[in-house]
């Protein structure tokens, strides 16, 4: 039964964008659901499919058919109403979309910032599906390679470490002015170590950073690029680092920002999955300004 | 007086203060000889490298932090033990005869929980508390940018960061120290904390209110500003039972750099 409703929306879809640009048509043509496009990412990402995860549908109907697809960081309401405006009815999202970690709700369920939310996702008839531990299991690690082609580096990788890239030797103040700029950072960027340090080589890291991989990798390279350390962990570590006279240095980019250019590589690795589809990242802003400021 | 024999005190003072012992506690010797005889206490949010060092020249060798000494929160050495920066640490604590205990679980339930209170005398809020709700303060109306702003003159903060419009109007303020800020709710404008992950939690709720026409807030000291002067209210707490011993809070401090302004 379900079926017979897909195909009758999916029918006046078609009609409704035979006016629309050639390439929109022909995203349209496509019948593949949500389940579909999932299936196709499971059959591909190269990693085996985990019992545990937090990837999964977080919202909407699994059979729904995809009209677009919108990578993003992020679900933020504001994405999903961009997204929904471009008629890009499945998110996929690194990150949660209901304010915990495994998007339970807990006391929010009754809050009316969540209910506007879960309005609008039903209204919009949009699907969100989280793809996260998976994405993050591929190797070479995706976010890591995309985070450093935006910061210009993708020629320069250390062959014999994974995410250590040589740079143009600069103080560490250069290199933070270059990655404020190319990754539009507001107030969220960070700093551990002098300012005036010589950096050739840089542990690129997005997102959350696990100190055994600051300890491990830090050896192999003068600065760590990270999103989002934690501040009893990874961060007191390269301070100590640091106050060992190692001439050792972080950079905390910020959670989001660090993973956004990991969202496009998501975008285009899925296109290449299921070309009959429009497939495009929406970008969310970094969320932070400075109190100093 | 031993670091051991001072434990025990402080043991023995918080019973007289209804809290028992936990039995699953992080709250443990962590580095040296607890035998060793004490010259002196600093209180601390962090044993850093850093402060260790500032410590042992200030002629204190009892150390008591709230947050961990070996960058994790059971301070598990595994997978350190060959590692550089470790080592020398650990050298530094030998060769200045250092004992570190961790007082964490059992200060955040001292009543009232001295992380919060130390840190709304810092921020000049204490007379702004709730007299119903633990962790909120009312203020005279502000806006989030001059709130901001107050809060980093008043911590010397150089990282501290700030989510929501920075011309929403603010009153209401939950304070909660440390890693996992207080979920924002109808009921408050802005939260106001140490730490929060950047997804999953207030960040994206701010956006989402802001989507929906409802202003809030975040602001973010950094887990150091938020607790170390709680670590301050706690050397005063151990002052009033250990008359005999030196005690004084040394600050861990802000680890972080802002970005010069070069670099902006």
């Amino acid at each position: 039964m379900q079926r017979t409703d897909v195909s009758r929306r999916q029918f006046i879809l078609g009609t409704a964008t035979g006016l629309l640009a050639g390439r929109v048509v022909r995203a349209q043509r496509s019948d593949l659901t949500a389940q579909h496009v999932v299936d196709r990412i499971r059959a591909h990402v190269g990693v085996p499919w985990r019992d545990a995860t937090i990837d999964g549908f977080k919202a909407g109907d699994p059979a729904t058919v995809v009209t677009g697809v919108a990578t993003t960081v992020m679900a933020t309401l504001e994405v999903l109403r961009r997204a929904a405006a471009t008629g890009q009815n499945f998110v996929i999202t690194q990150e949660p979309t209901f304010y915990s970690a495994n998007d339970d709700p807990g006391n929010r369920a009754a809050d009316p910032v969540y209910l506007a939310k879960k309005a609008f996702l039903d209204q919009q008839r949009l699907v969100v599906w989280r793809f996260s531990d998976h994405w993050n299991a591929r190797r070479p690690d995706e976010a890591a390679t995309a985070l450093a082609a935006a910061l210009g580096w993708s020629g320069n990788r250390i062959p014999e470490a994974e995410q250590v890239y040589h740079v143009p030797e600069t103080p560490l103040d250069a290199l933070v002015a270059h990655v404020r700029d190319r990754l539009s950072i507001r107030g969220g960027l960070r700093l551990i170590g002098q300012p005036g340090m010589r950096v050739r080589s840089v542990f690129v890291s997005p997102g959350p950073i696990a100190v055994s991989s600051a300890v491990l990798n830090l050896p192999r390279a003068d600065v760590i690029l990270t999103g989002e350390p934690r501040e009893w962990e990874a961060v007191p570590y390269v301070l100590d680092t640091w106050s060992a006279n190692r001439g050792k240095g972080m950079i905390a980019a910020g959670r989001l920002v660090s993973e956004a250019p990991g969202a496009q590589a998501c975008a285009a690795w899925i296109r290449s999955l299921v070309p009959e589809i429009r497939v495009e990242a929406v970008a969310t802003a970094d969320p932070y300004w400075s109190a100093g400021s | 007086m031993t670091a051991q024999e001072i434990v025990v005190r402080i043991q023995k003072k918080l019973l007289e203060q209804g809290i028992a012992w936990r039995a699953q506690t992080v709250d443990t010797f962590k580095a040296g000889v607890p035998e060793t005889e004490v010259k002196g206490i600093a209180t601390t949010g962090m044993a850093t490298f850093d402060l260790l060092r500032r410590t042992a020249t200030a002629g204190r060798n009892f150390v008591i932090t709230h947050e961990p000494t070996f960058y994790n929160h059971t301070d598990q050495t595994a997978g350190l033990e060959q590692d550089p920066t470790y080592e020398a640490k650990q050298r530094f604590i030998r060769d200045n005869h250092l004992v570190i205990f961790r007082f964490h679980d059992h200060a955040h339930a001292l009543k009232p929980d001295p992380l919060v209170t130390g840190s709304a005398r810092m921020l000049g809020w204490t007379q702004y508390a709730s007299a119903t709700e633990p962790r909120l303060y009312v203020l005279p109306p502000t806006t989030l940018r001059a709130l901001a702003a107050d809060v980093a003159r008043r911590l010397n903060g150089r990282a501290i960061r700030v989510v929501g419009d920075p011309d929403m109007a603010v009153s209401r303020i939950v304070l909660g120290p440390g890693y996992g800020v207080p979920p924002l709710t109808p009921a408050v404008d802005v939260s106001v904390g140490g730490e929060s992950p950047e997804a999953g939690g207030n960040a994206e709720y701010v956006s989402d209110a802001a989507a929906v026409g409802q202003k809030k807030g975040m602001i973010l000291l950094g887990h150091m500003l938020s607790e170390d002067f709680g670590m301050k209210e706690v050397a005063d707490w151990l002052r009033t039972f250990l008359p005999d011993v030196p005690i004084e809070w040394i600050s861990a401090g802000e680890p972080f750099n802002a970005p010069t302004a070069s670099s902006r």
